[in-house]
């Protein structure tokens, strides 16, 4: 690496810690620590929803995919993301807020009853904590690949920093270094495009030179043969399901909008994110077009991000970029870590012990912050082995993923959806999503739309027969703005 | 018999379409605080459908 890459690797490092934590001298409560002291303000929670949103896959992933596929990856920051985000500002912010809830798990407590609470927590938790170990494993692969640190070494210093203002700062810290990593991202995004416009001769030359050999790169969709990514199945699958159930319950997307200064901050924050992510495939899918319009020789498409840092970038902006890559892996650590301890805190530990001491949340908290970045570290070097690991993660998410968007929707919604009816169609979502994987081998995409499409009538019917809440309980629980005028 | 492709944009559209008559039944007074009554931009709706709009370009152009 250059001198001159490598200061500016070091300034970031020392911008993001000192930001860190300067705001620890803000944190006195664990609703400073967890929820920012309710501070935010809409600009910060875009940004930081954007930080936390791209990740490892989103940046060379997507680039390698676009390489392969072309526009048609953008579809996962577009039809993939925006309406759901619109409907999540709108619909689900408000009520969550009205709520008055820390996290999602505790709303599904209120709304349907505790069991709900904790298998919603239980599953957060263990998908978060091997998420982050293969985010801190693939950061250290990027250290190793850039600048040739050992595997080792790249986890202890990665984990140090994120540490340093994760335990210190909360969520507060988190949102701010999320707000200036993305920042940074977008900078050597722009940077990329100019430069990479410029040396292909103009726009309309680069487009010529993408679509001569690849006639479909510059299409939205693929067609309904294709095996990855078929239109029905993006729209169907992605547009449907899978993007409502992370937008909407997504415990470390949503966390900073419930640290919002006011609702109205949150709903716009989500908003701002939403125009924000519309903007993301200049970032992510642009480097992969670029590589290929420059005829780049490369041996696989996940190769093709490193391939623009080095062959397109000058010295100073190659660094840069490659601190945007570590800031997009590291800002989406730090919001699991967050969120994580929120939910074992609160969800788990307030509702298994009863003689809790809330009191007490904030050390726990900072407590459990630092045990999960421990764990995460301990767990990231042995990924790389374990590589059926990140398969088995998506295949326990497809089995919840469905009957839990059905839970979420029904029950913010309608006052139909009764606790009951909740249970009953989580354990048989859960029961049928899994004979679809094992019995069927479904896959994976097609299990999560089937087992939605299961959750929603039986919720419905097994409701009908079964004692629901009284409408004042249900009355700040479920969203009826028009109820109200 | 398949649809072709472009149907998926036309799909696509339509559906940001009816997400825009979704955000514009849902009441003023659901979105912006009384505080805010009077400031325009305030107006979550409006943002929504900036938002929306740029969708229907994008899906329109990469057709």
């Amino acid at each position: 690496m250059h001198p001159i890459d490598l200061a500016v690797v070091v300034a970031y490092v020392a911008l993001i810690t000192f930001v860190g934590i300067r705001f620890s001298q803000r944190v006195k409560t664990a609703k400073d620590f967890f929820l920012a002291g309710r501070s935010l303000t809409w600009w910060v929670i875009g940004l930081s929803i954007i930080g936390t949103n791209v990740d490892t896959n989103g940046y060379v992933g997507a680039s390698g995919n676009a390489y392969s596929i072309g526009i048609a990856q953008a579809n996962f920051e577009w039809i993939g993301a925006i309406p759901a985000m619109i409907i999540a500002a709108l619909v689900f912010i408000p009520l969550y807020w009205r709520a008055g809830v820390y996290s999602i798990p505790e709303y599904l407590g209120l709304r349907y009853n505790q069991g709900v609470r904790v298998v919603a927590a239980a599953i957060v938790v263990v998908v978060s904590v091997f998420a982050m170990g293969v985010a801190m494993w693939a950061l250290a692969i990027t250290l190793q690949t850039f600048i040739g640190w050992p595997i080792w070494l790249g986890i202890l210093v990665s984990g140090t920093v994120v540490g340093l203002y994760s335990v210190a700062g909360g969520l507060g810290a988190v949102a701010i270094t999320d707000s200036i990593q993305v920042c940074i991202m977008f900078v050597c995004g722009l940077i990329i495009v100019g430069i990479g416009i410029s040396d292909a001769g103009g726009a309309a030359t680069f487009m010529h030179k993408l679509t001569a050999e690849n006639p479909t790169h510059l299409s939205a969709y693929l067609p309904a043969d294709h095996e990855s990514y078929p239109w029905q199945g993006v729209i169907l699958g992605l547009g449907l399901v899978l993007s409502p159930a992370y937008w909407v319950g997504g415990q470390a997307i949503l966390q900073r909008t419930l640290g919002a200064k006011t609702q109205w901050d949150a709903s716009a924050g989500m908003m701002f994110a939403a125009l924000a992510k519309t903007f993301v495939p200049v970032l992510i899918v642009f480097p992969g077009l670029l590589a290929l319009v420059m005829l780049a020789d490369i041996e696989y498409p996940d190769m093709a991000l490193p391939w623009v840092i080095k062959n397109v970038l000058p010295v100073g902006v190659s660094g840069l970029m490659f601190v945007a890559i570590i800031a997009a892996l590291q800002s989406s650590i730090d919001s699991s870590i967050n969120s994580t301890a929120l939910i074992i805190t609160r969800d788990v530990r307030h509702v298994l012990m009863k003689n809790h001491d809330p009191a007490a949340d904030l050390k726990i908290g900072r407590m459990l912050t630092l045990g999960l970045l421990l764990c995460a570290m301990s767990i990231a070097p042995f990924i790389g082995d374990l590589g059926g690991i990140f398969n088995f993660l998506q295949f326990l998410l497809s089995l919840f993923q469905g009957p839990m968007l059905a839970l979420l929707l029904l029950g913010a919604l309608t006052q139909r959806a009764t606790a009951t009816a909740g249970i009953i169609t989580l354990a048989s979502g859960v029961m049928l999503a899994g004979f679809l994987s094992w019995v069927i081998e479904m896959n994976l995409l097609y299990v999560a739309f089937v087992s939605f499409c299961y959750a929603v009538p039986a919720l419905w019917i097994i409701s009908g027969f079964t004692q629901p809440h009284s409408q004042e309980h249900l009355q700040n629980l479920t969203y009826s703005p028009w109820r109200s005028q | 018999m398949e649809l072709p492709v472009v149907w998926a944009n036309y799909i696509s559209i339509a559906l940001f379409l009816l997400l825009g008559c979704g955000v514009w039944s849902i009441p003023k007074s659901a979105v912006v605080p009384k505080e805010y009554a009077d400031v325009g931009w305030r107006d979550l709706r409006w943002w929504a459908t900036g938002l929306i709009v740029f969708q229907i370009l994008l899906y329109a152009f990469f057709s």
